[in-house]
């Protein structure tokens, strides 16, 4: 018990000394300030000079960019741009551990039909045929209702004007959510195809991610095959 | 307790020497001998001809046997009480066997016999000599004792034994006045008497006193291969012949296992991280590391040979990406160190602090190390939910920044914000919208740049921040690239760091 009592003590004492006691408090702000200037110099870019004018988005920096043009149809073209985080794929001898999962957003290219459309894209329809793809609600880490989707089911129709054009899902795997700011805002499509445009976020099988990789371009090939600078 | 222990008279003298170790013999075995005679002899006829040893003898009488003196002495003072005249009833041969056989009670337990982990049976003269192969395995790990904490675990079957020569001896002298006053003692189970027993020669081979310490000696007995079988068989025998003796004469002997260990020691402290390719924790995904080194293993490896000890844990209050610096006031953690050898100084401490910090690279820097207890483990569970934290974005917006934004920026108090789970980590946690809050924002200009910020913030532990900024797939307009992440305060007022 006694030794309990002093072990008490003994805490309160270190604590009381780590409060840093009246005459050092100069000491004290002069190494605030000296954490402060190291923290400013650290913060702060070296040259300004040298960043780029514009740098690269966080599309570029954060997927890498697959097209699948043509799709189904001619013009269809769209995108595939594959989330870099946990597509580590498993080549080695462990045999129980998975490859992670790795996310798909799906989208229009700037070079499909109904962009290049007068007006644009002017409403975005998920309820295609028996269901609304807007009413999904997948729930959990294991994505619970989570739909299985094939490369041709149909994600949404964009109409433009009097022309609708029906967008397919372009790669096998689980539909996580659809862009459901599409509805209320299809315009997205028109001055952000790229972001807040995406259609639909779609979650492949990893052993599917070779062949589904083999059936897309890349966007140097996309850039060539439409003759985009 | 009772007073005419051997044990107290031992613990009274000053007995590091040897000749003082005989003398307490002496002492001991006088005590003793006054003890012994007061024994009453048919239960000690009785309790020897069921091969049960001279310890468990004294100890079914309440009382206690020596430390430093052999027990074959105390055999022969036992002996002379059962027999009146020393070995005439009883035939010599019949005695000498009854001093190495096996206790039928104790299974050596007390007679400090018992297999080692190389399955040889090792027999001691007396309980000192079991405490100096303890001090020795002690002294062979090199731990640094201030006080020492004695584990003894046995195994049930023992426990059950014991019960049954318990339950034999009242049925047979329950009416009896000497029986009586044994029952008013306090009983000594065979648990307490291996603890008495060693306590103080340890006591006095260490030269401190035995009490609640993070220093652990733990004697596990377990009953070994051959009596694992005859487990049951000899506890039924023992219920059954109570009062013959137990058939089997060469009862075996527990397995003994001496581990010596210390628990935990922790080491509390702030990081810092200057580099962006450096994880919080081990990082290898297939046997590739991603990044060239973690705080974990930076903190850890330095401290760790210091303490001699067999592993550390890293504990963090929070973390941060890999590509993300900790600056500023940087971020508590706590390392925890398994079965340390040595515990750390002040002045260690800081030796370690001056170690991390003159590392090549500079990767990683610590400050106000300290050694705490493990009462801090509360104080940073209850830290990590209710703390804010404090950001540094190098941003770049997509249209000229103007002194409007800035004040539109420093206006904003305690925002709401819901964030929909990043397209960064939807592959591994639930899809969901979480509300988190921003204290606050600055904007701090960089000169030669008009599109280029410092975008301070503080904001709420959890808030995903580079999504904050950028959007992740369109939340904010106009849109925004965050270039670099810096966390730079964690507020954890109540640790005192």
């Amino acid at each position: 018990m006694g030794d309990a009592v002093r072990a008490e003590d003994d805490r309160h004492q270190s604590l009381s000394e780590d409060k840093p006691p009246h005459e050092d408090e100069n000491a004290v702000a002069a190494e605030n300030d000296e954490q402060d200037d190291e923290l400013r110099r650290l913060l702060l870019p070296d040259d300004v000079s040298s960043l780029p004018l514009s740098p690269p988005s966080v599309v570029e920096t954060n997927f890498v960019r697959y097209y699948a043009p043509d799709f189904m149809k001619p013009g269809h073209d769209q995108y595939v741009y594959r989330h870099a985080n946990g597509c580590v794929i498993s080549i080695s001898s462990s045999f129980l551990r998975l490859p992670l999962n790795c996310l798909c957003v799906i989208g229009l290219a700037p070079t499909h039909v109904a962009l290049q459309a007068e007006g644009g894209v002017t409403s975005v329809d998920f309820n295609v045929g028996k269901s609304d793809r807007s009413e999904f609600k997948v729930t959990g880490k294991r994505k619970k209702n989570a739909q299985h989707f094939q490369p041709n089911s149909i994600l949404c129709n964009a109409a433009s004007g009097e022309a609708t054009y029906t967008i397919r899902c372009c790669v096998k795997g689980s539909l996580l959510e659809v862009n459901n700011r599409l509805i209320q805002n299809a315009g997205l499509l028109n001055t952000s195809a790229d972001r807040e445009g995406y259609i639909a976020i779609v979650m492949p099988k990893p052993t599917d991610w070779p062949k589904i990789k083999e059936s897309l371009v890349t966007f140097d090939e996309y850039k060539k095959l439409r003759k985009l600078s | 307790m009772p007073s005419n222990g051997a044990g107290d008279v031992a613990a009274s003298g000053d007995i590091n020497q040897p000749e003082n170790v005989t003398s307490a013999a002496d002492e001991e075995l006088r005590l003793l001998d006054e003890v012994v005679r007061t024994f009453p002899s048919p239960p000690v006829r009785h309790l020897l001809s069921l091969g049960v040893c001279p310890q468990c003898i004294l100890r079914l009488f309440g009382k206690y046997g020596p430390s430093y003196s052999s027990l074959s002495r105390l055999l022969s003072m036992l002996l002379e009480v059962a027999g009146d005249q020393p070995s005439s009833n009883y035939p010599t041969s019949q005695c000498t066997s009854s001093g190495d056989s096996i206790c039928s009670v104790c299974c050596g337990i007390l007679q400090f016999i018992y297999m080692d982990e190389k399955q040889t049976m090792v027999r001691k003269e007396c309980a000192n000599d079991l405490a100096v192969s303890i001090y020795e395995l002690a002294k062979k790990e090199g731990y640094q004792i201030d006080g020492f904490c004695l584990e003894v675990s046995i195994p049930s079957f023992i426990v059950e034994k014991d019960n049954a020569i318990r339950l034999s001896m009242k049925e047979k002298y329950g009416s009896e006045v000497w029986f009586k006053e044994i029952l008013q003692s306090e009983t000594i189970s065979v648990k307490d008497a291996i603890k008495l027993y060693i306590t103080e020669p340890l006591e006095t081979l260490f030269g401190v006193k035995s009490g609640p310490s993070s220093f652990r000696i733990r004697l596990t007995y377990s009953s070994s291969e051959l009596l694992k079988s005859q487990n049951d068989a000899v506890i039924k025998k023992c219920a059954e012949a109570q009062s013959s003796r137990p058939s089997d004469g060469k009862a075996s002997v527990c397995f003994l296992a001496i581990q010596c260990y210390r628990t935990p020691i922790y080491v509390l402290g702030r990081y810092l991280k200057y580099s962006r390719n450096v994880s919080q924790t081990r990082w290898i995904i297939d046997d590739e590391r991603m990044g060239e080194s973690s705080v974990e293993e930076i903190t850890g490896d330095s401290v760790l040979p210091l303490c001699r000890g067999d592993n550390y844990k890293f504990h963090a209050a929070g973390r941060e990406d890999i590509d993300v610096r900790m600056l500023g006031s940087g971020r508590p953690f706590l390392l925890e160190i398994q079965n340390p050898r040595i515990l750390p100084s002040e002045l260690s401490v800081k030796e370690i602090e001056e170690k991390v910090n003159s590392l090549r690279g500079k990767l990683v820097k610590v400050k106000n190390l300290k050694v705490v207890d493990d009462q801090v483990w509360a104080l940073m569970r209850e830290g990590e939910a209710e703390k804010q934290k404090q950001y540094a974005a190098l941003v770049w917006i997509s249209h000229e920044l103007k002194d409007k934004d800035l004040q539109i920026i420093s206006s904003i108090k305690d925002m709401k914000i819901l964030q929909k789970t990043p397209v960064r980590v939807l592959h591994r946690r639930s899809p969901l919208e979480r509300e988190k809050i921003i204290h606050w924002m600055t904007i701090e200009k960089i000169t030669g740049s008009t599109q280029y910020f410092l975008l301070h913030l503080c904001t709420q532990a959890g808030t995903y921040i580079k999504e904050f900024v950028h959007g992740d797939l369109g939340r904010t307009y106009p849109r925004a690239e965050i270039l670099q992440l810096d966390v730079t305060d964690v507020k954890m007022d109540r640790m005192n760091l």
